[in-house]
This record gives C-alpha cells, structure tokens and sequence, in this order.
C-alpha cells in the first residue's frame, strides 16, 4: 500500500466522519486538560512551596503548655546557642489578625530590620528596602490579597490596628509585594518585630516561635534531640518533615491530586469501555465493505488504528494546549481554589510554566494506549469475520 | 475458467442448529460467460456468491479460479486475489454514505499500491463506463437508487476485474434502472468480464447474452 495514497484517504475518512468523532473527542479534550491542568498546578505550587522552603531555617522550635501551642520565651535561645553546630538563632514573631469589615484573616509577620534574617525571601526583601525610609514611621509591606481588601475599604495609605487594650496602632501602607509572590504571600503584612509585637499582644522578652539552621545536615537528628532534652515543654519542627508533608500533599501521586486522577481515569476508563461495547452497526459495515473491496484485516486495522491514533492524539494535543493556555495566561480559575482554598482571601496567583516532559509522556502513554485498545480489539474482532457476515 | 467440486457450505456444524446452505455444488463456469444463479430467497445462491468471491470460506470442496483454488487461502491472499481479480455488486450497494462517488470508487484501489494520479485515471475510466461520470462529486446519501447502482457498478470495474459478481442487483431498482444495468452488463460482457449474477429477478429469464442459467433450490442445483 502506497504510503501517501493510504495517507490522502485515511484524512478523508477522518474528515468525512467528523461527527461520529466529535463526542469522544470533545470528552477527551475535557479529561486531558483536566488532568494537565491538575499536572501543571500541582508542579508549580510544588516548586514555588519548596522554593519557599528551601530559604527556611532547618529547624522550628515552639512552647507547648497544656497540648497548646503558647508564646516562646526569648531566654530559650541563649539556652539553645550552648549547643554546638547551630546556627543563625532567631526569634520569629507572626500571627493572624481579624479584620473586621471583610471578616477576613491577614496573617502578620514581624521581622528584626537590623539583623540577618533566616529566611532568604526576606533577606531578598530587606536588600532591596529602604531601611531608615520604612522605620521613620510605623510601616507595614502588604501582600497582593491584603492590598486589593484594603483598597475595598479605602484604605489606600494607612490602615489602624486594634490592639488588646482597645487603643488602635496606625500603620502605614509602605509597599505592597509583586504578584507573582501570591501563592505564598497573598494575606502577607511584614512589619517591625516590636510593631508586629505589639500588634499580636506578644510580650517584648517572647517571640511566637525561634528557628535555627544545622548546617551540618548529619548532626540535624542529633541536634533535634539535643533540642527536646533542654526543655521538656518543646516542639521541634524539621524542614524535611514540612517538604514531606508537603509533598504527600501537592505531589500528583498523592493526596488529592491522587483521588482526582483516580476519579478522572474511571470516567475515561467508562467512556472508553462504551466505546468498546459501541462499536457500531455502521463500523462493522464499513469493515465488511473495505473487506469486500480487498482490503485485507492487516489494512483494516492500520486504517483503524491510524484513524484512533490520529484522534487521541489531537484530542491531547488541544487539551494540553488548553490547559497551558488555563493555568498559565489564566491562572487556573475555579480550579486553583480547589488547590489553594476558598478560605480567607481570594488568592489570585500566577504560575510560573514549570512542566515535567516525562510526566507528559507518561500521561500520553496512559491515554493513547488504552484509547487505541478500545478501538482495536472490537476492530480485529469485526475483521476477522467472514465479510458476508459482517455486512449484514 | 471456474471450476467449483463437491462444495458444501454448513452453518453451525455438528449443532442441534446445523444447516446444510449448499450441499455438493458442482459448476463449471467458462471464462467471459454470463451465468445467472437463479432461486427463491434463501435458496443458498447468495452463500454461493459469496463463496466464489472469496468473501466466506466453504465447508468442504473447492473452488478454483483461473486454476488458483481459493476456498482455504489465507486473508492476506484472499483479500489480494478479491482487490486484483473481482468487482462485487451487492443488493444494499455497500457504500460508504458519508463519501462522495468519486471517493467511493476509489476504494478498492488503496491497498494496491497506486498513485494518486494512477488512481484518479482509473476512477475516470470506471465513472464513464457505469455512465456516473455527471455524479462524481455528489454525496452518495443524496443519489437515487439507480445512481447508487451505477456508483457500485463503477467500483466493482475500478481494478478491471476479469469477474464481476452480482448479488441480487436489481431488487432495489424500477425497471427503468433495471434495464439501465443490464445495458453495463451488456457492455461488461463485450468487454469480454465472467459475469455472475444471483438474483430472482425474472427480467434476466431470456437474455440474448446469458450463457447459462443454474437454478438452485434448497441448497442444491437443479438439473
């Protein structure tokens, strides 16, 4: 069979079929741009959270009192620098603070302007930050969410905070971040550590919690046991286990990114089983007519599954494509919350295109395969029949 | 010449619904003849057909054509001697609707190899014999039966096969169109083809250029 005669009439075929195509290749469309996008969202948030953690400190060390979580006493640092192999041993004071009129949370952050901070985003920050411009009045950084809440409410330059004892502290309104920082900063207010101590009600001699880095990655376990046997009412986070955690989470292999693959290929696995069963009267004609005609079961079949292959592939194609186009010019509305949350502030965030080829593949080889079988085994089954018989 | 010994075609063998559909068919058939495989419905002339097209396998016997026999050839040589040496036209047309006439006649010439120019003179040439030539680029659902019949009759000529086999081809026709395809059929046996036509149709009775009427009834011939 000549390669470009077969070629001219398999597209003919396709073109002339159109209709009979359009369902399945509308459903399929639907189900890889559901899965790409879930792919692609995923892959960034990963990336963008473990890019966050990565310029956390190695470790978190919290009070508990009673199984609750309390304020951490600023002494415990200097009991913690007798241990040898720590590093940058900082308080960290943050908190969450209601905002009444929007009855919304905004999470504040407060941050020591005069010394290296452990975190690399906000060493990045104060870099760039007029030091003695931000401290001539009480100033606050706002994340994009903040910004857009304030601005619902006209406060355009300066917004006053109620503190414990009903007096107000008024902040002014410095900067608000880039939006490209929403994933992990959208409800962000950064202020002085004494104003945001002030603000949460934290007493000047504690901090919310302390970090510290190990920079030698073999003594961490140990360290953390050194840790836990300077005060019995302590709790020590690592950063691994937060990546874990967050990798079980975000990782398409697992948490909800697992259950809606799962519900996703049994939808696709229904739809293709339908295909299966449906093989229908008019295609068992079609193979008796190109049976009767001469066509052996070898062309039927390369006809058919050149045919499927050509329709998955498109199908693909687009719904890949449009999943692009989704999350990544249009940020994945709808879905994104469905990742980041309906709660608190409308989060509207942008992914940075951050695609793994093989998961792709993969992907295309989970989709194509099953696609072609569902095609092929009814196909070679009508084939091999007596063509008398299957033009009936 | 087709030489067809001691044929039987049994369906569901060596079951309580075992059915004898032709039992010890013996013909000769002379190349270039016109033969008519007379008989009621379910006589066992459509099954026959089918036989001599290589389209169903016999149970036991042979067929041979052109001193190949073809009732146990695989399908990868049976469906090449179907593409080389027959032209089929069936009762229903078995054409593709979504397709225009052109496009259906050039089906059997796909899997031989040709080029698209090669193909499209063939196609020329079977559309002015079947006189469908005016039709080419119409849709098969918007043809009339007649013009279907012609489409049909130009795909079986596309490959200038030496057999052309008919399956009951006038039972969807008015006699106007009936005797509009005798007329190609006429035509194809001055072009020297073996025709062979199953049909009950009593308009093919006393044909000046049928050679040979074989009645079958019940699966047998009658002498």
């Amino acid at each position: 069979m000549r390669t470009s005669t077969f070629l001219n009439f398999l597209f003919l075929l396709i073109y002339k079929h159109k209709s009979k195509h359009i369902a399945i290749s509308l459903i399929s469309i639907l189900i890889v741009f559901l899965i790409s996008s879930v792919l692609f969202i995923s892959s960034s948030i990963q990336k963008e959270v473990f890019q966050t953690l990565d310029a956390q400190s190695d470790f978190v060390v919290q009070k508990i009192n009673s199984g609750k979580i309390v304020n951490t006493p600023n002494y415990w640092i200097d009991d913690f620098r007798d241990i040898n192999g720590i590093s940058n041993i900082q308080e960290r004071v943050y908190g969450q603070y209601f905002f009444e009129p929007s009855k919304k949370y905004f999470t504040i952050v407060g941050i020591d302007l005069f010394e290296e901070a452990t975190n690399k985003n906000i060493n990045l920050l104060l870099k760039k930050l007029n030091i003695s411009e931000f401290l001539s009045k009480d100033s606050m950084i706002i994340g994009n969410g903040v910004n857009e809440v304030f601005k619902k409410f006209h406060y355009f330059d300066d917004y006053s905070f109620k503190l414990h004892n009903r007096e107000v502290k008024k902040v002014s309104i410095f900067k608000s971040l880039p939006k490209d920082a929403n994933i992990i900063a959208n409800d962000l207010i950064i202020m002085d550590i004494f104003l945001a101590k002030k603000i949460l009600n934290i007493q000047e001699d504690e901090s919310t919690d302390i970090v510290l880095n190990v920079p030698n990655e073999l003594e961490q376990s140990n360290i953390k046991i050194e840790l836990i046997l300077k005060h019995l009412d302590i709790r020590v986070i690592q950063k691994d286990d937060i990546k874990k955690a967050y990798e079980n989470l975000y990782n398409y292999k697992g948490g909800i990114f697992l259950i809606l693959f799962i519900i996703v290929m049994i939808t696709f696995g229904l739809i293709l089983y339908q295909r299966y069963t449906m093989i229908s009267s008019s295609d068992k004609k079609e193979i008796g007519i190109l049976r009767a005609v001469g066509w052996s079961i070898k062309d039927v079949i390369k006809l058919k599954i050149s045919e499927t292959f050509i329709i998955a592939f498109i199908s693909f194609l687009i719904g890949v494509i449009i999943a692009y186009i989704y999350v990544y010019f249009l940020n994945a509305p709808i879905l994104s919350n469905i990742f980041l949350g309906f709660g608190n502030l409308e989060n509207r965030v942008s992914y940075t295109p951050n695609i793994d080829f093989s998961t792709i593949i993969t992907l295309f080889l989970f989709f194509i395969i099953p696609f072609i079988s569902a095609v092929l085994i009814p196909t070679w089954k009508i084939a091999v029949i007596e063509p008398s018989e299957s033009m009936k | 010449m087709i030489k067809i010994t001691n044929l039987n075609k049994v369906f569901n063998q060596n079951t309580k619904k075992e059915f004898y559909a032709l039992k010890d068919i013996n013909i000769k058939i002379q190349t270039s003849s016109c033969v008519i495989l007379k008989g009621v419905s379910g006589s066992g002339k459509s099954t026959l057909l089918s036989i001599l097209g290589a389209l169903s396998k016999p149970s036991s016997g042979d067929v041979i054509i052109h001193e190949d026999s073809i009732a146990k050839l695989p399908d990868l040589h049976s469906s090449a001697f179907r593409a080389r040496n027959l032209g089929f036209i069936f009762q229903s047309y078995n054409l593709f609707n979504e397709l225009n006439v052109e496009e259906n006649i050039s089906i059997p010439l796909v899997p031989l190899g040709f080029n698209q120019k090669e193909i499209n003179e063939k196609v020329e040439f079977a559309l002015k014999l079947a006189n469908i030539e005016h039709k080419k680029d119409e849709t098969v659902s918007n043809l009339s039966g007649g013009e279907k019949q012609r489409t049909a009759i130009a795909r079986a000529l596309v490959n200038n096969p030496d057999i052309i086999l008919c399956d009951e081809p006038t039972a969807n026709l008015d006699s106007v169109n009936s005797l509009k395809f005798i007329d190609v059929m006429r035509k194809l046996k001055e072009l020297n083809k073996t025709i062979i036509i199953a049909t009950h149709d009593p308009i093919f009775d006393n044909l000046d250029f049928v050679d040979d009427i074989i009645n079958i009834k019940d699966g047998y011939i009658l002498e």
